[in-house]
Formats: C-alpha cells, sequence, structure tokens
C-alpha cells in the first residue's frame, strides 16, 4: 500500500486528518509538537518527571475531543490551552495550600537581574527573568502574553477573581521589564 | 550607558507615565490602540514603555519557541506509548449497516473505517492529500441516500479540476465496492494549497520516509 508522507502537512490538514481517525497524522502532530508542550510544562511544573505524562494526556485529551477543534489550523494553541489545563490541575494535586490561588507579594530577589544579563539572546533573558518571578505571577504572565488568554479566561482557569488576575499580571509585567532592563 | 530607551522604563508609576499606569499602557495595547488615546499617543514616556511591552511580548512568545529548541525530540517509545493510549474507538463515528448476507446477521462497518478507505483511495492521486471526508446522510439506515464530502489539499501546480475528478472517481469507486452505502453524490471541495516547505524543515523527517514503502 502507498501511503503519502505526510510530516510536510500543514497544521489543518493533519488536524482534519486526525479528527477523521487517522493515527498516522495524528502521530505528525505529536512529533510536531511535543517538544513546545515539553517546553511549556517545563516552564508551569518545573522540571520533574511529570512532564512525560502530562504532554501525553494533553494527546490523548486531544485526540477524544478532536470535534471540538473547529479551525484546524490552530491546533497548536488549542494543544497549549488543554495542556495548560492538565498543568494547572497538577499544580492544584501538589499542595494542601492550593498554590494556584495564593496571592503572593513576593518579588524576584537581589541577584535575579545579575542572573538575567547573563542571558546570550533576548529570548534567554526572558526565560530566566520569568524563572525569577514567583509562581502566581509567572503563571498569569504565561497564560497572557504566551496563550493570548483575556484576563477573564485566565481568571476562570485558575477560579480566581478578575481583580486578582489583574493584580498579579501587574506585578508580573512590572517585574518583567525591570529584570529585561538588566539584559539590554 | 543609559540609551534614549532607558530613561523610562525603570520608572513605571503614573507620575513617570504622564499619568497613565503600566497596566493602561498594556490594555491599549491589547485594544489594538483603539480607540486613540492623544494622552498616550502623544507621550513620549508612554511610547517608551508601550515599545517595551511590545518587546516583552514578542519575546515571551519567542523564547517558548527557543525552549523548545532545547527540548530532545519526543521520543520513540514514548510516542508509541500515547499511540497505544488512543482510543480509535473515538473516531469510529457512526455504525454504518451493510447488506447482510444471511438474516440472522448484522454486519456493520464504522464511519471512521470508510473514511479511511476514502483516504486511501484520495491518496492515491497524485499531488493531493485527502484533508478531510464527511457523510451526510443517515448512513445507519441501509439505502438511506447519502452525500460524501471530500475535501482536499492539492500541492501547488497540481492541475485542480483534473485531480478533483480523479479524487471523485477513486472516491465513488471504492465506496462501490467495499460499502453498500446509497451514494447520491461525491462532493469535492479543493480546501488547503500545500506549498513546498522550506528545506529547513524537510531534512530531518526520516520517519515518514519508511511509510512509503
Amino acid at each position: 500500500m502507498q501511503h503519502q508522507p505526510l510530516a510536510d502537512l500543514d497544521d489543518a490538514v493533519l488536524a482534519g486528518r486526525s479528527s477523521d481517525g487517522d493515527v498516522r497524522a495524528f502521530e505528525v502532530l505529536i512529533r510536531r509538537y511535543t517538544p513546545l508542550l515539553r517546553a511549556y510544562a517545563r516552564r508551569t511544573l518545573g522540571s520533574t518527571d511529570e512532564l512525560d505524562d502530562v504532554v501525553q494526556e494533553t494527546f490523548i485529551t486531544a485526540w477524544n475531543r478532536l470535534d471540538a477543534l473547529d479551525d484546524g489550523a490552530r491546533v497548536k494553541s488549542w494543544l497549549m490551552r488543554i495542556l495548560s489545563r492538565k498543568c494547572i490541575d497538577r499544580i492544584r494535586a501538589r499542595h494542601v495550600h492550593d498554590d494556584v490561588t495564593e496571592l503572593e507579594v513576593a518579588a524576584p530577589d537581589d541577584g535575579a537581574p545579575d542572573r538575567v544579563a547573563e542571558a546570550r539572546s533576548r529570548e534567554e533573558a526572558v526565560e530566566t527573568a520569568l524563572a525569577e518571578l514567583p509562581d502566581a505571577q509567572r503563571r498569569c504572565w504565561v497564560m497572557k502574553e504566551v496563550l493570548e488568554y483575556r484576563y477573564e479566561d485566565i481568571a476562570a482557569e485558575l477560579d480566581l477573581p478578575v481583580s486578582t488576575v489583574r493584580g498579579l499580571l501587574s506585578r508580573a509585567r512590572k517585574n518583567m521589564i525591570r529584570l529585561m532592563e538588566a539584559w539590554r | 550607558m543609559t540609551g534614549p530607551d532607558d530613561v523610562v522604563l525603570d520608572a513605571l508609576e503614573p507620575d513617570d507615565l504622564d499619568g497613565h499606569t503600566i497596566d493602561e499602557l498594556a490594555d491599549y495595547l491589547d485594544a489594538g490602540m483603539q480607540p486613540p488615546d492623544a494622552s498616550i499617543d502623544d507621550s513620549a514616556a508612554c511610547q517608551n514603555a508601550l515599545a517595551a511591552l511590545v518587546r516583552l511580548r514578542r519575546s515571551s512568545m519567542g523564547s517558548l519557541d527557543a525552549a523548545a529548541e532545547h527540548e530532545a525530540p519526543a521520543d520513540e517509545s514514548w510516542i508509541g506509548g500515547v499511540l497505544a493510549n488512543i482510543s480509535l474507538e473515538a473516531r469510529a463515528g457512526r455504525d454504518v449497516p451493510l447488506r447482510p448476507v444471511a438474516p440472522t446477521e448484522r454486519p456493520v462497518m464504522t464511519e471512521g473505517a470508510i473514511r479511511s478507505l476514502v483516504r486511501t483511495a484520495g491518496d492515491v492521486v497524485p499531488g493531493v492529500v485527502i484533508a478531510r471526508c464527511s457523510l451526510e446522510g443517515d448512513v445507519t439506515e441501509l439505502d438511506a441516500p447519502v452525500r460524501v464530502l471530500v475535501e482536499l489539499a492539492v500541492r501547488s501546480g497540481v492541475p485542480i479540476h483534473a485531480v478533483a475528478e480523479q479524487v471523485r472517481s477513486a472516491v465513488a469507486g471504492v465506496l462501490a465496492e467495499q460499502t453498500d452505502l446509497v451514494v447520491a453524490a461525491v462532493d469535492v471541495r479543493v480546501r488547503d494549497l500545500l506549498h513546498e516547505q522550506p528545506d529547513a524543515d524537510r531534512t530531518p523527517h526520516h520517519d515518514d520516509e519508511e511509510d512509503r514503502a
């Protein structure tokens, strides 16, 4: 049986075929987006042995819900949103005190700007700066700036009042701008 | 040591931003800077802060892609594990009856299996990849008329009308041969044009090559 090579097809075609039950097409999506999803999970959960599991769960959920994906071209951000929810669930499960709703007023420590300043690229500097943020601020920042959620979406996902999300993002914004100043 | 951009950025309070908060500026950016606000547009301090926000936003996006490049490619055995855990039934769709040979039989084929037949038949046409296939009509009822919609992706440079006709006849053929569907029509719609991918994106993809054999 002759198969078309699928590896170079665009997301829309692969998502459509996957939704129709084509496991080979879905496998290409898995190969294409696993590194990105792992990077996202690592940023959210830290470097734990949960990364493989949470990415696997993401793909399994995605497969089951492919009908709900209206525009296959947006499969990348759709996968990241599914993953984001799974990460939040894991964070909730980790702590007796719900870390997701913890209202940190903490700021990056004094050594943070020096660590950011050592980065070799702007992207690496952002990565370092993000790692210096208190968890709740980083989580909101990533949802806002990477997943492009609205304030209301973040509030709903984290089960927080919108005003709290605004406050966390406000602190994250100031911290990020100041930390990135160290890099320039 | 300080360039022109550095002047306001360490001072993010309204006093430093002509009365605006950094959060108002972020909201303004989110709104596409509409409707225009002269008190922001005409303020050098606000413009500097907006520029910093834009840079930060771009590099926040870019940093995840950069971090992804440092992740190892998906491990083969792990991929196998994921695929072993997905449920084919989740995508099987409706049960489509076949004509029984004996009165006691109730043979069925899943909609998913029929879509797979359609994909395989259509993919054979050079320059074409089947993107989606849907069966419209009550396929659970033997002899009910069914319309088959096939959506295609076509490589650039391929004659669209000719390949669409080839797909239509290949699909009609395989359905007549292997199912008992009463096909009222096969509609073919070209949905995507496939462009050649840049070389950088193609070379590492040895994994699918073996599928061609």
